[in-house]
């Protein structure tokens, strides 16, 4: 083991046999752990003890901060900074300040989802370790593939991959850093 | 098992018939109150109808929304719509009774003793003279009769072919109706919304003569569809405990038709902001005077209460995902939507001119009364009493489905 190994790659045949493992490395107490599947497989995420996202909070702060933007601004020119008479409404009229303040609310709120989603997942990155692997490539077409990291404090080369043998693996390789 | 026997399994629970006996006690007697009320007090008589009405437009549109969330769901597909189809179909059926319990407004129409406009013919008011052609007494009552004929016959063939396939053996057969049923939904879905905007421009726009809005039938669309779905939900958390459903129902159904409980909240609270605000814009006397009274006194805390718990709570309480996949309380808040529903149209046409004003508009001490109360449970009881009938002389899903594996499979999903 002179090579730096950044974590082992498990490739399995089909999505049931992926969450199996899954389970199964989740119990066996790994937490540096990943999947990787060519389509969304729900299960994935409770199998792997994934905790839900805390993006809606995101969006959420993100449409109240549009609100409050969208009346301020308005607030700040009409009221404040330039006070002038339009239709012989009063300045502060609130009935027509909500519109802008809507789209503000939703624009901010994309942005929130957006931004946050590619933050959360640690985007843009331009090099990862696992396409190191060859048949990695397969993960967008037909094989799925499980990860454990060798940041995980349970990692032991010899134990874990004799361990990730035993999950029915169709193989497992090593992921150079 | 065989065919037969999922027949027989997948009908109503028999507990439905005690429900149908207590609404009809209960329908029964409030009806009998205010339509006696009706006729020999004359000097309620106005009162009594129009609380009459506001049961009928309440009742009547979950009857009719039913109508369109059927259209709606045969057009769209998903899940949400093979669970409550049965329930939306039912709703349909109910056309005969709501068309029956519309006979004492079109009495009081007859008899010039609910809407105001029937007294200002043939006065010197230039706008109701003006809509003459169109606002006449049996002009009224045609069109009602209309209205009722043309969704009968949208409920009919909709109805006639789910029993079809429902009978069938076939899935060739089974999947052609599907698809016929999404075919013929998508122009009756056109005709439904126009329709629906003419009753309800009809209806209750006109209960303020001199008063006009272009939004008003969409409004009623949605909220009709609202209630719709918010009684759809109670009564499915109720029959998800029982057979057959609690073979059926998962957490995923009930979030499904929570996020469109959610949407339709969002579309009403928007069309009503809509309204107030084009009219709040343009300023003029022919259209405020409708807002000023709803904005003054008592009515004036009613609207503020509207936007609040009609909007504000139930949308934040909405997007919550936990809350919609526990039945109990999606149910639960489909309830407090519901009574927020009957207040919404209490507000639309409890401060309408009353015969005699002159189109002025009445304070709240001097609109409300104790009738406003009993006549939506008269009218709700003999309604529910009917549609319990309806939903119990089919399976309570849609049998031969080619979706209605998948649809139950959905439900048990995260």
């Amino acid at each position: 083991m002179d090579k730096k190994i950044y974590g082992l790659l498990a490739e399995f045949d089909t999505p049931t046999q992926l969450v199996e493992a899954a389970n199964k490395i989740r119990e066996a107490g790994y937490k540096k752990t990943d999947a990787f599947s060519p389509f969304p497989i729900h299960e994935i995420d409770e199998a792997l003890g994934i905790k839900r996202s805390i993006l809606p909070f995101m969006v959420l702060g993100g449409g109240i901060a549009g609100l409050l933007t969208g009346i301020g601004l308005q607030v700040f020119v009409h009221v404040i900074d330039y006070p002038i008479i339009v239709g012989g409404r009063p300045h502060f009229s609130l009935p027509s300040f909500i519109p802008s303040a809507f789209e503000l609310t939703i624009l901010f709120a994309s942005f929130a989802a957006v931004f946050g989603m590619i933050l959360l997942n640690g985007l843009p990155q331009p090099y990862h370790p696992v396409f190191n692997v060859p048949r990695f490539a397969l993960a967008t077409r037909e094989k799925f593939f499980l990860l454990i990291e060798r940041k995980d404090p349970k990692f032991d080369y010899d134990e874990t991959r004799n361990f990730m043998q035993s999950l029915n693996a169709q193989e497992v390789f090593d992921v150079e850093e | 098992m065989n065919r037969e026997e999922e027949f027989i399994n997948y009908n109503a629970p028999a507990d439905l018939n005690r429900w149908r006996t207590i609404a009809l006690g209960i329908g029964g007697i409030f009806s009998i109150v205010i339509l006696g009320i009706a006729v020999f007090f004359p000097e309620q008589r106005e009162q009594a109808l129009r609380s009459w009405l506001l049961g009928f437009i309440f009742w009547g549109g979950i009857g009719i929304g039913g109508l369109g969330i059927l259209i709606l769901q045969h057009l769209t597909g998903g899940a949400w719509g093979i669970v409550i189809r049965r329930i939306a179909e039912a709703c349909s059926r109910t056309l005969p009774i709501i068309a029956v319990l519309f006979v004492p407004i079109a009495v009081g129409v007859a008899t010039h003793s609910i809407y105001e406009w029937t007294h200002l013919i043939g006065t010197d008011d230039k706008i109701v003279e003006w809509k003459q052609p169109y606002l006449t007494e049996h002009w009224f009552i045609i069109r009602a009769a209309l209205y009722f004929v043309l969704w009968g016959i949208m409920a009919y063939f909709l109805n006639k072919w789910s029993l079809q396939q429902d009978q069938t053996d076939d899935f060739e057969t089974a999947l052609k109706m599907a698809e016929d049923l999404s075919k013929f939904s998508g122009p009756t879905m056109v005709f439904y919304v126009l329709v629906v905007s003419f009753a309800a421009i009809d209806w209750v726009m006109t209960l303020d003569p001199h008063w006009f809005s272009t939004i008003w039938g969409l409004l009623f669309a949605v909220s009709w569809a609202l209630s719709c779905f918010c009684f759809s939900v109670a009564l499915l958390a109720v029959l998800a405990n029982k057979a057959p459903l609690n073979r059926i129902l998962g957490s995923r159904h009930f979030q499904d038709i929570g996020k469109l409980m959610l949407a339709l909240v969002m579309v009403w609270a928007y069309f009503n902001f809509s309204q107030f605000l084009i009219i709040w814009s343009g300023n003029l006397p022919e259209e405020t005077r409708w807002y000023l009274t709803r904005m003054e006194g008592t009515w004036g805390v009613i609207g503020i209460l509207l936007i609040v718990f009609h909007f504000a709570f139930p949308f934040l309480v909405l997007l919550n995902r936990d809350l919609k996949r526990n039945a109990k309380w999606l149910a639960a808040t489909a309830i407090f939507i519901l009574i927020l529903r009957l207040v919404d149209m209490f507000y639309l046409i409890g401060p309408s001119p009353q015969i005699g004003m002159d189109g002025k508009s009445a304070d709240f001490m001097n609109s409300f009364s104790w009738m406003y109360l009993v006549a939506p449970l008269g009218v709700g009881g003999i309604w529910l009493w009917y549609f319990f009938g309806e939903l119990m002389k089919r399976p309570l899903v849609p049998i031969n489905d080619p979706y209605l594996e998948s649809a139950i499979n959905h439900g048990k999903g995260h």
